[in-house]
């Protein structure tokens, strides 16, 4: 695909992803049931899951892209996977403010181990190291491999997070054990979970091509100076 | 096979010569592990929390702060002389210079890590009694699991603006089994439970050492490649 459209794509489809989380927002407020026991604040969850979703795609990707480019070399895998790297601490990010303030009302406390939150923290913690390590080296081409490795190691050490953190709350148990997205779902709590399901990926899908053709302008911009330099 | 163990073992044995003469990691990871055990004793309530409560935690983020100290300085000599070119240049695979390194810092830090065991206990009075075996096994694996990642991203960290102190940023996140499965393990040995309730925890200790040893060597290449 040319750089026009992938710009071009990047910019439907964030635009439709926002249309769509409009549309999310407003079945979340007006359409959606209140859940019985949580009330209105269970509804957070429809920003909260499909943020946590986005955000494991993203660094997925990140991490997929990372692998690749140490086998092929080729600068574009390179900028792939910096732009979902960076959709991904963003998404993260949203999981992260929107989990406490769930978690506040639900169980009463800001922070609990939970799992998939503490799984989370540590995620953007490791991609937080992904960033710097690029930043922080002198020689960009040095930086992109070293910011590989980091992005693969983390990938792999998931599972093993994973299954520590849960083994770790097995012997802590919470007196309150609320499960947001159990099979009992109701019908249109599925239904506005699963469309904001779609707008945060659609929309994620569309920030990070925008976020890669700008790469690419980046890239084209630090050639053509470097010629007129010469 | 013969020739790459023969490559490792240069490499290790030159490492442990250089430590063994010097001294200078085993004696200042030695000594910050004393004391950081004498000032957890002021750091801490004796009253409200008896030594077998917490025993366990102190004992693996003393080895983690120990190990990152130790594993830190893994390319420190050979980057002040340029000797690491050197190494880089002599026809051994990457691989093989990783697991040297690697092993050179796991005998440097399960030193140190059998240490703070020994010192916590004769500080606290934490009874083991037959589980020491097992309790140094425990301890070995975490050893193994800390320094593969951390050889690994020492010479990632070195190559950067930041150095060392960017390495417990890289590292911590990725070591959170390893705290979780030693505590846990070491703290049913400090209360004196039977082996078999650790068990698991073990296993998972030794599948992610195994995991980390692996991906240190592969990937160790494209660190180091110029």
């Amino acid at each position: 695909m040319s750089s026009k459209k992938i710009l071009l794509t990047g910019t439907v489809l964030a635009m439709i992803g926002l249309i769509w989380l409009g549309a999310v927002y407003w079945m979340s407020f007006f359409w959606v049931s209140t859940e019985v026991t949580q009330g209105i604040a269970q509804r957070i969850m429809y920003v909260h899951v499909p943020a946590a979703w986005t955000s494991f795609l993203a660094f997925g990707l990140a991490a997929l892209f990372s692998a690749v480019y140490l086998w092929l070399r080729d600068e574009r895998l390179d900028r792939a996977a910096v732009s979902a790297a960076e959709g991904g601490m963003v998404f993260a990010t949203i999981m992260l403010i929107t989990g406490p303030l769930w978690g506040k009302i639900a169980w009463g406390t800001y922070w609990t181990w939970e799992p998939r939150l503490t799984l989370t923290l540590l995620l953007w913690f490791i991609f937080l190291g992904y960033f710097l390590v690029r930043s922080s080296t002198e020689n960009p081409e040095k930086g992109k491999r070293h910011a590989a490795v980091v992005a693969i190691v983390g990938a792999l050490d998931i599972p093993f997070i994973h299954l520590s953190v849960i083994w770790f709350r097995s012997l802590h148990p919470e007196p309150v054990v609320i499960k947001p997205e159990g099979p009992t779902l109701p019908g249109d709590m599925l239904t506005t979970l699963l469309m904001s399901l779609g707008a945060f990926t659609v929309l994620f899908l569309g920030l990070f091509l925008l976020r890669y053709s700008l790469e690419n302008l980046r890239s084209e911009l630090d050639t053509r100076s470097r010629h007129t330099s010469v | 096979m013969r020739n790459y163990l023969k490559q490792v073992g240069t490499i290790l044995w030159k490492d442990l010569l250089v430590e063994f003469r010097t001294r200078e990691r085993l004696i200042t990871m030695g000594a910050f592990v004393v004391l950081v055990a004498i000032l957890f004793n002021y750091a801490t309530d004796w009253v409200r929390v008896s030594p077998e409560d917490i025993a366990s935690g102190l004992v693996w983020m003393t080895i983690m702060f120990a190990g990152l100290l130790g594993v830190g300085r893994t390319f420190h000599l050979e980057a002040e002389d340029g000797a690491f070119q050197g190494i880089l240049l002599s026809p051994v695979p990457k691989d093989a210079i990783f697991l040297a390194k690697a092993l050179a810092n796991f005998v440097f830090l399960y030193i140190v890590a059998l240490l703070v065991v020994a010192v916590f206990i004769f500080f606290f009075g934490l009874e083991v009694g037959s589980n020491f075996g097992m309790l140094t096994i425990v301890i070995g694996l975490g050893v193994l699991a800390f320094v593969a990642l951390g050889t690994l991203f020492t010479a990632v960290s070195t190559g950067t603006r930041m150095g060392d102190t960017l390495l417990p940023v890289l590292i911590f996140p990725l070591l959170a089994p390893v705290v979780i499965y030693g505590t846990t393990a070491t703290s049913q040995f400090f209360s004196g439970r039977p082996v078999t309730e650790a068990e698991g925890s073990i296993r998972m200790l030794a599948a992610f050492a195994l995991m980390a040893f692996f991906l240190g060597s592969w990937l160790f290449r494209f660190v180091v490649e110029d």
